[in-house]
Parts: C-alpha cells; structure tokens; sequence
C-alpha cells in the first residue's frame, strides 16, 4: 500500500525547545493512530502537516508529496479537526460548514448540499440550522467532525476527537470514524493519549515520546498474532489439557484451572467448546488477549532509545545568560 | 472529490460572507443608506449652483459656482469619510474578532487561503465599504461639477481626481488596517470598537494635553485624524500664495504626517502579522 504520509528525519522547533526529533517513517494504514502522552509532539506533528509549523530539518510528504512545496494542493485535500473549539459563534451549524468547504474550492451550491449532508452524516441533521454558539460540547465536536468531512478530503486529521467527551458522544464519534475508515475512500490520522480510541479505530500507531518516535507497529498484524492467544478459566477436568495439546494447541497451565492456549491457525474455538463438553469441564471465562496496544506503548515508554533507528537526542541549544538563543 | 472552484481569488468567499453578515443587520443597512445623503445634498448644491431658472428665482443668491472648488470637495470627502468612519467601527472589529474569540482561524489556515488572503477578505470589505461612500461619490460629484461647469472646467482641474483617489485611499487603508489590527488583538467586538474609537479620539485628547504641557505642536501626530487632514490639504492644494497650508492644517510638517500615518498602518501591519497565525507558539 502506498504510504499516506512520509517523515524524512522531521525536526521543529518552536520558541527554544525542539519539539519534533529527527521523526523518520513512513504510515500506510487507512486509519492512523498517532499516540504519547501530553507533550510529546503529537498535534505539532499534526500542525506541521498541515503546513502552521516551518521544519527546522527534514520533510513531510503526504500522498507522495512534499508538505513545503505543494502546501496549497495538499490543504485542499486534508480535512482537518482541531483539539480546542474552533467555530464562529453566531453562525448556524449548516452555514458555518457551507462557509468552510467554499473556503475548501468547492462552488456554493454544492457546499450548501455537502454541509446539509455532512451534518446529517455525523447525526446534527435536526440542529443544523441552530447557532454554533449554543451547542453542547459533544456537538460542537460533531460539527468540528462536520466541516473537516464537507468538502471531501482524502486525509482527516483528526486531534484529540474525543476530548472532553461523555462516554455515549464519545462512542459513537469513534463509530462515526470507523465508518469514515471502512468507506476506503479516507485516510484518517488520529492523534489521542487514550490508548482505547486509538486500538478501536486505528490499524497503524505511531508512538511519540519527547518529539522522538518511540514505536512504529501495524496493529492489525499484532492483532492477527494475538487473534488465537486465549485465557481460559475452568473447573478442574480430567484429561482436558491433555486433549488440547492433542489438538495441536500449545497449552499452559496456572493452577487453579487458568489456561493460556495458543490455537494453531486450523484450530477453532468451538472445537474447545467440544472438548470441554466431552471432558465434562465448565469453561467459566474465556478471553482473547487484548491488551497487545497497551503492551506496546508501556514498552515504547520505558525504553531510553527506540527501535526505529533515531539517533541520539541533540545536545541542548546554547543559551545567552538572559536565556536567549 | 468534490468539484473545486477557481483556485485564485478564494479570498472573495470572505468578502462574500463579511458583506452578508454585515449586511443581515438592519440597523447597519440603514445606517450604510444614511452615508448616502451627504452625495445626494452634494449633487443637489452641485446641480442648482448651475441652474440658471434657480439662481434667477432666488436673485444669485443661493451661490456661485466658484463655491465649487477644492475646498468644496476635501470638505464634500471629509464629511463622508466621518461618516464612513463611523460605518467601519460598527462593523469591521465584529467581522475579525468572530473569527478569533472561538479559535476558527486555524479552520481557515488549515485550508488552501493564506494569511494575505484572509486579510484581503477582510479589508476588502472594509475598502469596498470605504469606497463607495467616500471617494467614489466624490469623484461621481466631481463628474457631474465638470459636466455642468463645461469650458474646459473638468480638463484644468483634472489634478483633483488624483487628489480625491489618494485621499480616500489613504483614510481606507489607516482606518482599515488599524480596525484589523484592534480587532484581532482585543477579541471582543465592543471592546474593538472602543478601543477604535479611543485611538481616534483618545490619543488626540492625549495629543492635546502634551501640547499644553510640554508647549509644543508634536502632540498633533497622535491625532490621527488631523494627520489625514494635514496630508489632504496638501493633495488638494488648499494653501495661501506663499505655498503655506490654510486653515488649522499647518501645525505639523507635511513630512511628520505622511511619516507618522506610514508607521501607523506599518505597525498595523506587523501586528497582524504577528497576531495572525493557526497556532500561537508557546515560548519556553
């Protein structure tokens, strides 16, 4: 798959601090999460795609194409959510996304029809005509959503979607940003510190920590090696992990009737279910491992150097004595 | 995709909608039609000045047509442009500090428009607005003084028209630039306004009293307003035989007026500059 965005030892920095280092990868998932804790360059990273910080070394290409040079070209195809609120107040929902995507190229007849699709779409249609100014938060985040998508992009960007969210919003923004990923026709970047919405709708992640990239991993293939990783809580049975082995399953036991089972790819879960059965043997909780992004990312957090090859922080900028470069 | 419009000029969609918001307000639409009465009374003095039934009727006593000279038309361009003034700090701060109270300037930047475009949105508005009831009016009521005057009136005074678009240029682009710059600074539209206002008629006082105190006359270069008038004498062309600016236009040189109202829109500029960004750096 043709990478969505290349970082060629991508370095910013603002005001005296460094907060990009050095960033190198290439991203190609549909739907990129962008993960680190606050801090770590995530929405500057983001700012810097879309052309609001200048690199101090290095470059970014989206689609192939350089940040820098094809700025213009690029901002017409990237649809963008903000973290803060970002609305004009006294302006209705449909208006203020109409006024958006005109500023975006399209004509106006055609903007009004995409903002009145684009509201709908993200589940505001009945409030549409209402002033931004009186929205809820979750709404107002909808309507950010909204104008981001009106004018059709191939790449969202999408900082901090769910901040300050109640859960049932936040739920069905990510739902909105799954569907937006399975349409096939958008790339969506992510950029969260919640682990959670970044495993539920992302397939690449991209770990930031102190402007450097602390992990670089495809999770749907970390996904795909840990699909048929299980623990198993049972009664104790006779025989039962004797005939698991037999399966050809790869079984340990923890006392006390836990199991972890690694089933081979001919295997299937209900052939456990049989076995069981015949074995006389209560299976009480079975679960799939899951935690694999939250492995990662702890990994990607303790480690003093990364695995992708960035060299060594720079030494600190020299100062003046009043603190000045 | 969605079909793209023209890639230049997208700054025209802000316009569009600045002169939409602008003008959903009644009190502003009517206010705006009231700029216009000073044309008309114009055209009027201008008509029956060169109306022989008139000036028969009233046995010449209503005016001569040398009332119509230079003078007339600085005047004519003063009045409006106070008008206009008035115009523009209603309505430009609200048009620029909506867009920053709620951060939606990163929406327009994270789109294919500049920062040069956004701006020229904005003050094209403002020009346009300016404009049509400042210069424009003028120049058409110069038009019409040429048409009725005949004899070569039009072709010898010619100058005038240079005078009369300078002019009005020179008022728009202070009175604009420094309403952007305000408004992106304060945020708040009322707050804007006043503070608008209180540089056009604040400093002055400010001016006045440095005067006073310090027994000097380079307290007028805080009156911005003097300033304008300063540089307008001397495009129209309003002095004594010896060259000397008539009237109460003669407290500064020309020089110090043109040098201060230049640093004014400079800093107006660089304010914007630095004001008008996506993101607003943290310095650490």
């Amino acid at each position: 798959m043709a990478a969505v965005i290349e970082l060629d030892n991508l370095s910013v920095q603002l005001g005296q601090r460094i907060i990009l280092n050095g960033l190198k990868g290439a991203l190609s998932g549909r739907s990129i999460g962008l993960l680190g804790p606050n801090g770590s360059g995530k929405s500057t990273l983001i700012n810097t795609l879309l052309g609001f910080y200048r690199p101090l070394s290095g470059s970014a290409r989206i689609f192939g194409k350089d940040v820098a040079s094809h700025l213009r070209d690029l901002r017409a195809r990237i649809g963008y959510m903000p973290e803060s609120d970002a609305f004009i107040a006294d302006m209705s929902g449909v208006q203020f996304v109409r006024y958006m995507a005109e500023i975006s190229g399209l004509p106006p007849s055609e903007a009004m029809e995409r903002a009145h699709e684009a509201f709908f779409y993200v589940g505001l249609g009945e409030a549409r005509y209402r002033k931004l100014g009186t929205y809820s938060l979750g709404m107002k985040q909808l309507a950010k959503l909204a104008q981001a998508l009106a004018h059709g992009p191939r790449l969202l960007l999408l900082d901090e979607p769910t901040n300050g969210l109640d859960p049932e919003a936040r739920t069905r923004l990510l739902q909105l940003v799954r569907e937006i990923r399975d349409t096939g026709e958008v790339s969506v970047l992510i950029s969260s510190h919640l682990l959670h919405d970044v495993e539920e709708c992302c397939d690449e992640v991209m770990i930031l920590k102190e402007g450097r990239i602390a992990a670089l991993c495809n999770l749907e293939e970390e996904r795909k090696a840990n699909l048929k990783f299980l623990e198993l809580e049972v009664s104790q049975g006779n025989g039962f992990l004797e005939s698991v082995q037999a399966l050809g399953c790869e079984c340990a036991s923890f006392g006390a009737g836990r199991l972890k089972v690694v089933l081979p790819d001919n295997i299937e879960v209900r052939q456990l279910y049989r076995l069981a059965a015949e074995h006389s043997v209560q299976i009480r909780r079975m679960n799939y491992r899951r935690d694999s992004l939250e492995d990662i990312f702890l990994k990607a957090m303790s480690q003093k150097e990364t695995s992708t090859g960035n060299p060594p922080p720079p030494p600190p900028l020299p100062r003046s004595a009043n603190g000045s470069l | 995709m969605a079909g793209r419009s023209r890639r230049r000029g997208r700054f025209t969609v802000l316009s569009r909608y600045g002169f939409s918001t602008l003008f959903s307000s009644r009190p502003f639409t009517a206010y705006t039609v009231l700029c216009m009465i000073p044309f008309l009374v114009g055209m009027t003095i201008v008509y029956l000045v060169h109306n022989a039934a008139v000036q028969s009727m009233l046995n010449g006593q209503f005016g001569r047509t040398t009332w119509i000279n230079n003078l007339f038309f600085m005047r004519f361009l003063g009045i409006e442009a106070q008008m206009g003034f008035v115009l523009i700090a209603w309505g430009a701060p609200g048009m620029v500090s909506k867009d920053f109270a709620n951060h939606a300037v990163q929406l327009y930047l994270s789109r294919p428009l500049s920062r040069a475009e956004y701006l020229l949105g904005k003050v094209s508005v403002i020009g346009v607005l300016l404009s049509s009831t400042t210069w424009i009016p003028t120049l058409v009521l110069f038009v019409l003084q040429a048409q009725l005057e005949g004899h070569g009136w039009g072709w010898t005074n010619f100058w005038m028209v240079g005078s009369i678009i300078l002019s009005g240029l020179l008022g728009i682009a202070l009175v604009s630039l420094v309403s952007m710059a305000i408004a992106v600074w304060v945020r708040w539209r009322i707050a804007a306004t006043a503070l608008l206002m209180g540089v056009f008629f604040v400093l002055p006082g400010l001016g006045a009293a440095i005067n006073a105190v310090l027994r000097t006359r380079w307290g007028m270069l805080l009156n911005f307003t003097y300033l304008v008038g300063v540089v307008w004498t001397h495009l129209f062309r309003i002095v004594d035989r010896l060259g000397r600016p008539l009237g109460v236009f003669d407290l500064v040189p020309l020089w110090s007026a043109w040098a201060t109202l230049l640093t004014v829109c400079l800093i107006s500029l660089g304010l914007l500059h630095h004001r008008l960004k996506a993101r607003e750096v943290e310095r650490s």
